[in-house]
């Protein structure tokens, strides 16, 4: 079953859509709402968009933000797991750097060349980590998605383990409690887990697509000079700021830009304010 | 102004990114195992004393060999320390040395100058730092909100003189208003590895002394004012 869902999920990411990076860019922060969840937080997804869009250049964005930057990092570039990234990411997620964790390049390397199925495999390095460190569930999830898209060969992972963490797959069937890792249902709910955030990733893959639609539609109706970075922007962050920073247009420009696509219905104001707008497809 | 000076270098050392690592031998082959493990033992426990900062792995593992665990050192560092007044604690992402807490009356009684990485807070001051850490990122108006009386810029800017918080984003609301942030020194200074070792918020809700959904439904409450764009 989990084998007939990721088989979707890895036709549409091998059809490399043109909005395939809002699409992973979107999953990333409903995966970073959940992984906050784990640490003990309570933050929406909004505050996070705002966290890390209206942050200065070079600045810290605190600890809620610093989770997003990591889910954004994992969805936005190829990378490699080496013990580099994995200080960042720990520092991202603010955990202590020790000799546990400097061994799991070694670890999610053995998986990644052993011939197990990958959603067995993603069960154990989650196992294995919260064995070394109970307290790095977070970072375990993180590296699952990496491991998952490595395992099935995409050049970019698609977040969606850790939003199941509190879905009704680990749930004990008595009712109480979660499944934990290193209970003999683990792996079953890991692959359960998959379904379920397959088809979350396969019904927000058909919003994006469509809305991807409407705005590449409309673009050639733009007059705007330098609307393509724009464009191209939007099909590859969840959100941008009203001022479109990175692009050459003047925050006139970038607010008029913003307002005629919203008009066209291209793109959502998605913050709700009439101030400090946030705007996404 | 100790306190500035140390958060200063710690950004100079963030800064740092190639240390010249080729005037002496890491691997120390020549050397039987004990005595090897020994040399990196001291190596390490002098760069730590050294520090003005807490040392993290990263520095560490540019003095000892490749395949040395730095996890393991220190142990046996802590392990030598045992009938010192002074121990090698782990704060703010690295070690540091520092004298026992049991000591501190004897320290202060005796007036010496000591390399003191906290400012002294007021009851106020650390109340306002306790809030920052557990809302951060926050703005002052929040802070205000929180505390039920406005909390003054000054405090806000006592603490950022003590480098304990930063500014963080700005908050999406009228005047665009800087969040703050904690920074490591607070981590180093209150003794905390990483922000994860604050005392646990549910706990502290579970006890009634603190309710987050309160507080948030106040904050939003006034804060829709038609103000003009500020993007």
């Amino acid at each position: 079953m989990a084998g007939g869902a990721l088989n979707a999920v890895d036709s549409l990411v091998r059809s490399d859509a043109v909005w395939a990076g809002a699409w992973r860019q979107r999953l990333g922060l409903r995966s970073a709402v959940a992984a906050l969840r784990l640490m003990g937080r309570q933050d929406e997804d909004g505050a996070l968009r705002d966290a890390v869009l209206l942050l200065a250049p070079g600045g810290d964005p605190g600890p809620a933000g610093n989770v997003l930057v990591a889910y954004k990092r994992l969805s936005s570039r190829k990378i490699s797991v080496d013990s580099e990234i994995l200080r960042e990411m720990a520092d991202l997620f603010a955990l202590r750097f020790d000799n546990a964790l400097e061994e799991l390049p070694g670890l999610v390397d053995d998986l990644t060349k052993d011939g197990k199925a990958a959603p067995f495999a993603v069960a154990e390095l989650v196992t294995k980590v919260c064995a070394l460190r109970p307290d790095a569930e977070i970072l375990a999830w993180w590296l699952a998605d990496w491991l998952l898209a490595r395992k099935l060969g995409w050049s970019y992972p698609v977040p969606m383990l850790v939003a199941e963490r509190y879905g009704a797959v680990f749930r004990t069937g008595t009712g109480k409690g979660r499944v934990r890792p290193g209970d003999e249902t683990f792996a079953r709910a890991v692959c359960l887990a998959l379904v379920q955030g397959s088809a979350e990733a396969l019904r927000q893959a058909t919003e994006t697509g469509r809305r991807a639609e409407q705005l590449l539609a409309v673009a050639p109706k733009l007059r705007t000079k330098g609307a393509e970075i724009v464009i191209r922007q939007l099909l590859n962050e969840d959100a941008l700021s009203a001022s479109a920073p990175g692009t050459k247009l003047s925050r006139w420009a970038s607010r008029r830009l913003f307002e005629r696509l919203e008009t066209l219905g291209a793109v959502r104001e998605l913050s709700g304010r009439s101030t400090f707008r946030i705007y996404g497809l | 102004m100790a306190s500035q000076n140390i958060a200063k270098s710690q950004g100079r050392a963030k800064r740092t990114v190639k240390a010249d690592t080729s005037g002496f031998d890491r691997e120390l082959e020549d050397l039987p195992a004990d005595l090897r493990w020994r040399e990196w033992m001291m190596r390490v426990e002098a760069v730590i004393f050294a520090s003005a900062v807490p040392v993290d792995r990263e520095t560490l593992v540019r003095v000892v060999g490749r395949n040395c665990s730095i996890d393991l050192l220190i142990d046996d560092l802590r392990q030598e320390l045992h009938g010192r007044p002074y121990e090698l604690v782990s704060v703010g992402g690295g070690w540091q040395h520092r004298t026992r807490a049991s000591y501190a009356r004897m320290i202060q009684a005796s007036a010496a100058p000591t390399r003191s990485t906290a400012a002294a807070l007021s009851q106020h001051e650390a109340t306002v730092l306790m809030a920052v850490a557990y809302f951060q990122p926050v703005t002052r108006g929040e802070l205000s909100a929180m505390f039920g009386k406005d909390v003054s810029r000054d405090t806000i800017a006592g603490l950022r003189d003590a480098q304990f918080i930063a500014p963080g984003p700005r908050s999406p609301t009228p005047g665009a208003p800087y969040t703050y942030i904690t920074t490591p020194l607070f981590l180093s200074a209150f003794g905390f590895d990483t922000l994860r070792d604050l005392p646990d918020i549910e706990m502290l809700e579970d006890a009634g002394l603190l309710n987050r959904k309160n507080i948030t439904a106040e904050m939003m409450g006034p804060g829709t004012a038609d103000d003009d764009e500020e993007d």
